[in-house]
């Protein structure tokens, strides 16, 4: 597989009890670094203490580092006016219209009522609360790889956010894809917790620009082509896709020179994800300039370097991506 | 004859005249459209090029986006470059409303009918870019790259100011079909 040197990410083989007995392992030392998170937590956060305000701070970075979850804020809908992270934003998909979620910390409608440990099983396994799956258009395939402590940070931010009062939207798709119970399957066929493997002979830097593009920033969740089941082909890891989020089209990010961004150097694309600007002076459309703009552009200088340089280092893959009829 | 119908025998050419004044008139209507006619028709003959005079207009302006994100980029020392590039940008804003004028919306284009449907907001979206285009030459002729950087990207996010609402998304671009 091809980002095997990268990230592991074990897809259903011939081995299916080895990848079944992973995957339990998996979700088992998930859950267990869960629990310790848990208590990790209670005993820094007193009852009834705000999180501090360095926590908040970086969790504004993990946001930046996210592209601003920018999904959670209906820009299209309304604007800059849009309050921030309240959800409400549609996002179409080849499944059918999805739309995001209140992460403001309002108790009927946000995430008020949540836990930081409600908080990390949702952004690690994908469920809510109460056990209930959540539809693969929220990236926890990719955050799943999130460290313990940029997920505590980011959760002080999201509790810092005003509450903003408004009801979570049903899916405007078909059955069977409206259908929660749908996706224990979906799940086992397509998610396995990232994790990343040891790489001795690469630089911090590299080593930071694998987390942010894998984990943080997933870009993979929109620039890597879907299986027929609405998976990640990872054998086409960033090669871009034609069923981009919001129906766009996400282009090929590997090196490769013809089709993906291996003309680019080093400073191009650093140059891009601080100006959303394109070598060639055009600018970006759609939901990647808004990543950029309340996200990528606000990160360290040294993060962005980060992203270049182990972007330049994945599969070159040669992939052409066209519109669909 | 009666008075009465030497009024009728008077107003007799008056009726014929009316029928007459109103062809005649129709006639020259019927001219000038076939002439407006002949006009759209010369310019739809033209529409590739001016869909290609246009698509120069807009890489010019892109060129020197890019040049100066060259300079900035690799920080290289090109006295006043990025003041005369902005500058060149602001004068060249007054090339595009004429090259958009003649409304050709069919062709290898990606620009949206919308440019001619809201041209008082296109209008006003090209405004905002030489704005933008002149803080830029500004910033620069201080030299304070603390100013330089917010221009750019000011100017940058004005590109978007008519990109976003006037010209199609990438998935569908005639470039992608």
């Amino acid at each position: 597989m091809s980002v095997g040197h990268h990230v592991r990410v074990d897809r259903r083989s011939g081995s299916h009890r080895a990848a079944i007995l992973a995957l339990a392992l998996a979700f088992g030392l998930v859950l267990a670094s869960g629990l310790a998170l848990h208590a990790s937590s209670a005993r820094a956060q007193a009852p009834g203490s705000a999180p501090d305000a360095q926590a908040i701070e970086r969790g504004r970075q993990v946001l930046y580092a996210t592209g601003g979850c920018t999904c959670h804020t209906n820009y299209p809908g309304e604007g800059e006016a849009a309050p921030a992270l309240a959800g409400g934003r549609g996002l179409e998909t080849p499944f059918g219209v999805f739309y995001s979620t209140n992460l403001t910390p309002d108790r009927e409608t946000g995430l008020g009522g949540w836990s930081q440990a409600d908080f990390v099983r949702a952004m690690r396994e994908g469920l809510s609360p109460d056990g209930q799956h959540y539809f693969p258009v929220f990236p926890y395939t990719a955050f799943s790889g999130l460290e313990d402590g940029d997920l505590r940070d980011l959760w002080a931010y999201l509790r810092s956010l005003p509450a903003v009062k408004r009801e979570n939207r049903p899916p405007d798709a078909p059955f069977p894809f409206s259908w929660r119970a749908t996706l224990a399957g979906w799940k086992w066929l397509n998610f396995t917790p990232l994790v990343f493997e040891p790489a001795p002979d690469r630089s911090e830097a590299w080593l930071r620009g694998r987390y942010l593009v894998n984990a943080a920033a997933h870009c993979g969740e929109c620039h890597t082509p879907r299986t027929l089941t609405g998976g990640l082909d990872r054998s086409r890891w960033l090669a871009g896709s034609r069923d981009g989020p919001e129906g766009e089209l996400a282009p090929n990010i590997t090196p490769d020179a013809a089709t993906g961004i291996g003309e680019w150097d080093a400073a191009d694309l650093v140059w891009y994800l601080e100006m959303g600007l394109k070598p060639d002076g055009d600018d970006t459309q759609g939901l990647m300039s808004e990543v950029i703009e309340h996200g990528y552009a606000n990160l360290p200088r040294a993060d962005l370097e980060a992203i270049a340089e182990y972007l330049a280092t994945v599969p070159a893959i040669g992939n052409r991506v066209r519109a669909a009829d | 004859m009666t008075r009465p119908s030497d009024r009728s025998v008077l107003r007799r050419p008056i009726r014929r005249a009316l029928p007459l004044a109103l062809a005649i008139a129709m006639g020259l209507a019927g001219a000038a459209a076939v002439q407006a006619d002949h006009h759209e028709g010369a310019v739809a003959l033209k529409a590739a090029e001016q869909i290609a005079y246009r698509q120069s207009v807009m890489s010019i302006i892109g060129t020197h986006m890019g040049a100066i994100g060259d300079l900035m980029k690799h920080g290289l020392a090109v006295p006043g470059a990025i003041e005369t590039h902005a500058k060149l940008m602001a004068e060249s804003a007054a090339l595009i409303a004429p090259a958009f004028r003649p409304r050709v919306t069919e062709g290898a284009t990606d620009a949206k009918p919308e440019i001619w449907t809201d041209w008082t907001k296109f209008q006003t979206e090209i405004a905002e870019y030489e704005e933008a285009a002149n803080a830029l030459a500004s910033a620069a002729a201080s030299g304070d790259p603390a100013k330089i950087g917010p221009a750019m990207k000011a100017l940058g996010g004005s590109c978007g100011g008519c990109h976003k609402p006037f010209r199609k998304p990438k998935e569908e671009s005639y470039k992608n079909k």
